[in-house]
């Protein structure tokens, strides 16, 4: 929906119209640089090669789960505690803290879904150098080296990773003030330890940088009463030239070196007109890097929520392809490597190693750690229809009538801030709005649902029931002062709830009762925005790092904000149903965990070319760390996109996690129908085939929830020895089995889509035409084209009835693709379940596996202990790539033996079984003769 | 009822071919005859009558179901007794909604429809006579305000031709006057050049120098005395000082009194040469102020300035009305001038915070209850749709907007009996929508719009 100032008061809607009317992106000047977060300079600064820190070997404990061992800062003589922990599947997690903190140091909560179980340590070989400790059952072992202090993992001869093998470790230890030197006795303890070198070690110590003690940025002034507290680690990767994750940038998938430029920043800001292709933060964070090559995919997830800067290099970077061949002729070159800096302002270091070896492995590694997609209900894969603002009751009503007057399917319409009673959330405008339960209930006799927004920033008006009760439960956020800390938003003077308190999320939990939040029923879903938190007139449009969360700043909450309001919120929708319905919660912040509460989209774009484009890659950088259901503003939030843009967008958000469109209250309208009926029928058709591709969606979303595996994928995910696919960002994967190319550049003429693996085969899924695998194909566009294949070898149901909405197909029957692979078989699966109610963890569903092999297309249960019965049945079958068979028998549960009718076409090979109808949940088998 | 008994016994007559095949109107049934076989509408494909609507797809066309959701591109016959008759998409059958309202469409599914054509048929016609009304209402209203509008033309056209008789009126007068301001001018400066001959030695005329003696003569016995002298003539070098009797005996030829005639010959003279003596000022008239020709002649020039300019003023005020006239005469008010009666009028709306006023063919203004006036646009044109020009009106350049562009207004005319704005809307920033009623928008095409029951 909505950033910064554009919906300011008039002065600053001047200011801006000053600035817009100059170039229109970002203004840079209003976010920081590395050199101007103090403490993101200050580590940047360090040098390779030069690390103080020494392990001390003779402290090393090891029990049954971990292994602790204290480093030394040699130059300042300060400890710290090393843990080491051997996490089941294939994952080894470092902790570093100081050994004796001034005070404690924030380490990150509610974010793993539980203390992950460790597997036992043993130590292979120890001496006054290192110690060898294996790694479980795998031929891994960690190598700990003594001086400098550094990591190894091997498998086998091969180092998988090493930490702090440049010496770039740095611990910033809380420490006493000197201009006050209220207690030196902390140094002075420090100090006993050693004689000489501590002298000159405090010398060092002393050098106060500037920034260490206050900070300011533009008007800004961060008190930072706790001092400098940063942390910092670099890994090492040898073998590999592939990065990816990090989101939130609005950059390509393949993370670029950061040497020449500042490092990626992960730090949730509210950023007004974002430009692409650069490593600035956006709305959302999540600290886990993937690394892959030929022979492994690796992951590294940094658990910190404080502001942190990630800086790559790479030895191959600068080199062209005829370089790196040059160098492999001649035998001479050095083993590609990347190396990975993370630099945190505050916590500790807790990192876990994740080890693959497959990227599906880190998929799985990683969802043991943080959780999985929560499982949506099967309406909110269907299309949503956005606007900043839908003016009034009458004005929904309309639009949801032309829906049906243009025929095209819905399931979701939105509300912005505007349908509140002056920004006051959980109300609603008494005049626009007056009664929303009659526009509920019309909506819901089209079986169709609703979106309201709820943001965080909460009025400050002590006739507002919220703000009051907040504010006598104590649960804003305080400043630094102890006050209730103010920010301008949306409403004007708001307050923002202290999310960090359980008790403040249940509180806010509640308040989604429908006797509370009045006007509201089943069929109303929510959608919070400035959840960074956005402060309007804070520094970089967001809170004071200095404002306090009970005992800790907002500086070692700031990332995890948003992921709480999104819990909180979520939470409510269940609780309200008694614990029955799933909810839809859309965000616009994220941390690390996100995925458990909802849907996430990319934020304020804009309708323009590269937009769309970058959709892509924002999109597939999400899931790789565990945020599947992406999305992101169909069309452009600013400005007004072109009818081939719009047309383009939405043939290409068809095919991504989640559909919606959106603009700002300033463009003009832009419903599917008003641009001609050329358009229209383009767009019907793009948001018909995503309805025909529900049934597929729903399954990668089960099976999302279950394994934590992306349902947008990158190719290489899928094909992870072919470096072809390593940098692909134009196209991408839905589940294994369709291959989405969309149309993003403006008046093509043609793609070329990479279509990838030797042996496959990928069928055009207009015209059953099957193309060849490991191959880049050159695809001619008109308007209509939208290039997607599915591979050969596998088995997608589709529902080929679309209808108004997604509910309205429920009990309709499957269409089954089967389309054969080299070797004439295929496989897929089929999910079913009532679509809205958590009744599938109470195993109310029905799992079926369907294969095709040797001329006999069977269905079994993978589920036999599930229990559910659908009224949906098959309807057809369609065999691409088949040959013609002499008669099809279909066999059913009960032994009965039937014949099927059938249509061949020997043009594109295609076979139409008629009719076989029987029950999708049942066992039966379909025989070509 | 009657229609009803027909329907009814067509029904009964025709029930072995119109049971199996639903979703169909009585001009398809002849496609859906039961034989053998059916052939898709389109002829593209023969298949078993079986396999009409057993809800599975065989026609590219759709025609092979047309009583079942099968077809993506179907269309299902809602006949709708009682009500009207229409097609519905084949998706929305037995999809839960019910959208025919004889409940045809929902006949597998969960979905309780009720029958609710019968209602919605009496609704239907109720509102249908309820616009018929209007519609003759409006009809027979907008005939008198075309006739007004006629006579409001004839009368603009008169008022015109008015104005502009009168424009030419003021324009003969103008040059009358002008003229006549012309002459008083000359005759102005001629008295003036005639009176600087005079004081060059020229006999001024006798008037003159009568006035002169009676200005003198004060106590008016014909004759100036030494008194009368001292009282009115001083030095020219020394106002101040009163004339000595010697001095005034000087001026008075020696003698103590001077009659006209003498006058003329000797004091005159001196007086009009001022070279030693004048009259006291303060005195009233010099020689040449004094002297009532001129005071007329300056008089009359005044007069005939001051009658121009209101002449003037009054022709370009009758001007300015008839380019104004003219300005609104050129607007298109209608092929019968029937929009006429809108000009000069505004209408206005409340909604919700704002306050709306339209004045056709001038503006549009939203003034909100804070108290702030903006321009929604100024009179553009007719927008509507070719075949209904006059449906739709657009107002342009009204207030700038800050993402660039300025607000417009478009506004619908609907038929009503009265004319009024009935609804403002702001769909997309700073393009407003309005629905403004009026009896000149009503068509008589609408009343053969109606009920329609299916046979």
């Amino acid at each position: 929906m909505a950033t910064f100032t554009e919906r300011m008061a008039p002065v600053l809607v001047l200011w801006l119209a000053v600035c817009l009317s100059g170039t229109w992106a970002v203004d840079r000047g209003n976010f920081k640089t590395c050199d101007q977060s103090s403490f993101c300079k200050r580590q940047r600064a360090l040098k390779p090669g030069e690390s103080p820190y020494r392990a001390l070997l003779e402290t090393m404990e090891l029990t049954n789960t971990r292994l602790t061992l204290q480093l030394i800062n040699d130059n300042n003589k300060v400890r710290l505690l090393l843990e080491l922990y051997r996490l089941q599947g294939n994952i080894t997690r470092v902790k570093i803290n100081e050994l004796k903190p001034l005070k404690p140091r924030y380490e990150v909560p509610d974010v793993l879904v539980r203390e992950p179980p460790t597997e036992p340590l043993s130590v292979l070989s120890q001496d006054e150098n290192g110690v060898v400790l294996s790694l479980g059952a795998e031929s891994q072992r960690v190598i700990v080296s003594a001086r400098p202090f550094r990591l190894d993992i091997m498998e086998g001869h091969d180092v998988l990773m090493s930490l702090n093998s440049r010496g770039l470790l740095a611990f910033e230890h809380l420490r006493m003030r000197k201009d006050t030197q209220a207690e030196p006795e902390a140094e002075n303890k420090e100090e006993a330890d050693s004689a000489n070198q501590a002298e000159t070690a405090k010398e060092e110590e002393e050098k106060v940088e500037e920034g260490m003690w206050e900070e300011t940025f533009k008007s800004h002034s961060d008190s930072k009463p706790n001092g400098p507290s940063a942390v910092s680690l670099d890994f090492s990767l040898p073998g590999v030239e592939h990065v990816y994750g990090i989101p939130e940038h609005a950059d390509t998938l393949r993370l670029k070196t950061t040497d020449n430029g500042d490092p990626y920043r992960l730090y949730n800001l509210d950023v007004f007109q974002y430009e692409l292709y650069n490593p600035m933060a956006l709305y959302g964070a999540v600290p886990v890097m993937l690394a892959h090559n030929t022979k492994r995919t690796t992951g590294i997830f940094w658990l910190n929520a404080a502001e942190t800067w990630v800086d790559i290099s790479s030895n191959t970077a600068g080199k062209t392809v005829f370089g790196k061949m040059l160098d492999y002729v001649q035998g001479s070159s050095e083993t590609p490597q990347t190396d990975v800096r993370w630099i945190s302002e505050s916590g500790i270091i807790d990192v876990f190693l994740m080890l693959g070896p497959t990227p599906k492995d880190v998929f799985s590694q990683y969802a043991s750690l943080t959780g999985t997609q929560s499982f949506p209900p099967l309406s909110s894969l269907g299309y949503h229809q956005c606007r900043w603002n839908y003016n009034d009751q009458e004005d929904v009503r309309s639009v949801d009538a032309g829906f049906d007057e243009h025929d095209i399917p819905y399931d979701f319409i939105w509300l912005d801030i505007e349908h509140t009673d002056g920004k006051r959330y959980f109300t609603w405008d008494p005049h626009k709005f007056a009664t929303p339960k009659e526009m509920l209930q019309g909506l819901l006799e089209k079986k169709r649902k609703m979106v309201a927004i709820v943001d965080p920033h909460i009025k400050v008006d002590s006739n507002y029931k919220i703000h009051n009760e907040i504010r006598s439960r104590g649960f804003y956020v305080k400043n630094k002062d102890g006050g209730d800390y103010e920010g301008w938003c949306w409403p004007g003077s708001a307050g923002y709830p202290d999310f960090t308190r359980a008790d403040m999320r249940a509180w806010w939990a509640s308040m989604f009762a429908y006797d509370q939040y009045e006007g509201t029923m089943e069929n109303l879903y929510t959608w919070n925005d400035m959840n960074e938190p956005s402060v309007f007139n804070g520094p970089e449009v967001t809170m004071h790092k200095d404002a306090m969360h009970g005992s800790w700043e907002h500086r070692e909450v700031h990332n995890l904000y948003g992921l709480y309001v999104h819990r909180a919120t979520a939470e409510g929708l269940i609780q309200r149903s008694g614990g029955v319905e799933r909810p839809f919660v859309l965000t616009r912040a994220f941390f690390a965990g996100s995925q458990r509460y909802g849907a996430v989209w990319t934020g304020d774009n804009a309708a323009e070319w590269d937009h769309l484009k970058i959709s892509i890659p924002m999109c597939l950088s999400l899931g790789l760390v565990g945020i599947s259901f992406c999305g992101a503003d169909v069309g452009g939030f600013f400005k007004s996109p072109s009818s081939e843009l719009l047309v383009r967008w939405y043939q290409t958000g068809a095919y991504q996690p989640f559909f919606r469109a959106h603009a700002h209250l300033d463009t003009p309208r832009r419903e599917p129908w008003l641009f001609g009926p050329e358009n229209t029928a383009l767009i019907r058709e793009a948001v018909r085939q995503r309805y025909t591709f529900l049934p597929y969606w729903y399954q990668l979303f089960y099976q999302a929830y279950r394994t934590g595996e992306p349902v947008m994928r990158p190719l290489w995910v899928e094909y992870p020895q072919d470096p072809a696919t390593f940098a692909v960002d134009d196209e991408f994967l839905i589940g294994r089995d369709l291959l989405a190319h969309p149309v993003t550049e403006e008046g093509s003429r043609g793609v070329t889509a990479y279509l990838p693996g030797k042996d496959e085969f990928w069928f055009d899924i207009h015209t059953f035409q099957k193309h060849n695998g490991a191959q880049n194909l050159y695809i001619p566009v008109t308007m209509s084209s939208i290039p997607v294949f599915q591979r050969g070898g596998s088995i997608i149901p589709r529902k080929l009835r679309v209808r108004r909405s997604s509910t309205c197909m429920e009990n309709d029957p499957y269409t089954l693709f089967v389309a054969l692979n080299t070797r004439r078989s295929a496989e897929g699966e089929l999910y079913i379940d009532d679509g809205h109610t958590f009744n599938y963890e109470k195993k109310e569903f029905i799992h079926r596996k369907l294969s095709f092999a040797n001329n006999v297309l069977s269905s079994v249960n993978l589920a036999p202990d599930a229990q559910f019965t659908t009224k949906s049945w098959v309807e057809r079958v369609v065999i691409l790539g088949a040959s013609k068979p002499g008669k099809i028998t279909l066999k059913t549960a009960d032994g009965e033996e039937s014949q099927l009718d059938f249509e061949f076409d020997a043009s594109m090979s295609v076979l139409t079984i008629r009719k076989p109808g029987m029950n999708a949940g049942e066992d039966w088998k379909i025989t070509l003769k | 009822m009657h229609l009803l008994l027909i329907v009814a016994a067509f029904l009964c007559s025709g029930t072995v071919e119109a049971r199996k095949v639903r979703g169909i109107s009585s001009s398809y049934k002849r496609f859906y005859r039961e034989r053998k076989s059916f052939l898709c509408i389109d002829g593209s494909k023969m298949i078993p009558f079986e396999q009409v609507n057993d809800d599975y797809c065989d026609c590219a066309d759709g025609s092979d179901e047309p009583g079942t959701s099968a077809c993506p591109r179907g269309r299902f016959y809602c006949t709708n007794l009682g009500f009207r008759p229409h097609y519905i998409p084949s998706s929305r059958v037995n999809d839960g909604v019910c959208d025919c309202c004889d409940a045809s469409d929902e006949y597998n599914s969960h979905t309780r429809c009720q029958n609710t054509c019968w209602n919605l048929g009496q609704k239907e016609r109720a509102y249908v006579e309820g616009q018929m009304r209007t519609l003759d209402e409006g009809l027979r209203l907008k005939q008198r305000l075309i006739e007004e509008g006629v006579l409001l033309w004839r009368e603009k056209q008169a008022q015109l031709r008015e104005l502009q008789q009168a424009a030419e009126d003021l324009q003969v007068k103008l040059e009358e006057h002008r003229r006549r301001k012309h002459e008083a001018d000359q005759l102005k400066e001629q008295t003036i050049k005639s009176l600087e001959v005079g004081k060059d030695g020229f006999r001024p005329q006798n008037t003159s120098v009568t006035s002169l003696f009676q200005l003198l003569d004060n106590n008016k016995d014909g004759s100036i005395s030494v008194d009368e002298v001292k009282a009115k003539v001083v030095l020219v070098h020394d106002e101040k000082r009163v004339l000595s009797e010697d001095e005034a005996l000087v001026l008075l030829g020696g003698g103590r009194e001077m009659d006209l005639t003498k006058f003329r010959h000797t004091l005159w003279d001196i007086l009009t040469r001022g070279d030693n003596v004048k009259i006291k000022d303060g005195a009233p008239g010099g020689p040449a102020n004094e002297d009532p020709h001129l005071k007329e002649a300056d008089r009359a020039a005044e007069w005939e300035a001051t009658s121009l300019r209101k002449v003037e003023e009054a022709y370009e005020t009758v001007n300015m009305e008839i380019s104004d006239l003219q300005k609104k005469l050129d607007i298109d008010y209608g092929t019968d001038w029937e929009f006429l009666f809108l000009s000069g009028q505004c209408y206005k709306l409340q909604v919700y915070e704002y306050n709306y006023t339209l004045c056709p063919f001038n503006q549009v203004t939203q003034k909100s209850t804070t108290g702030t006036e903006v321009s929604l646009g100024m009179w553009g044109m007719w927008a509507g749709p070719p075949k209904n020009h006059y449906s739709q009106m657009v107002y342009e350049n009204g207030e700038p907007c800050w993402q660039g562009g300025s607000r417009t207004t478009t506004v619908t005319l609907t038929c009503g009996t009265e004319t009024g704005l009935r609804s403002a809307k702001e769909p997309s920033k700073c393009q407003y929508i309005m629905d403004f009623q009026t009896p000149v928008a009503c068509q008589p095409v609408l009343k053969q719009r109606g009920v329609h029951s299916e046979l």
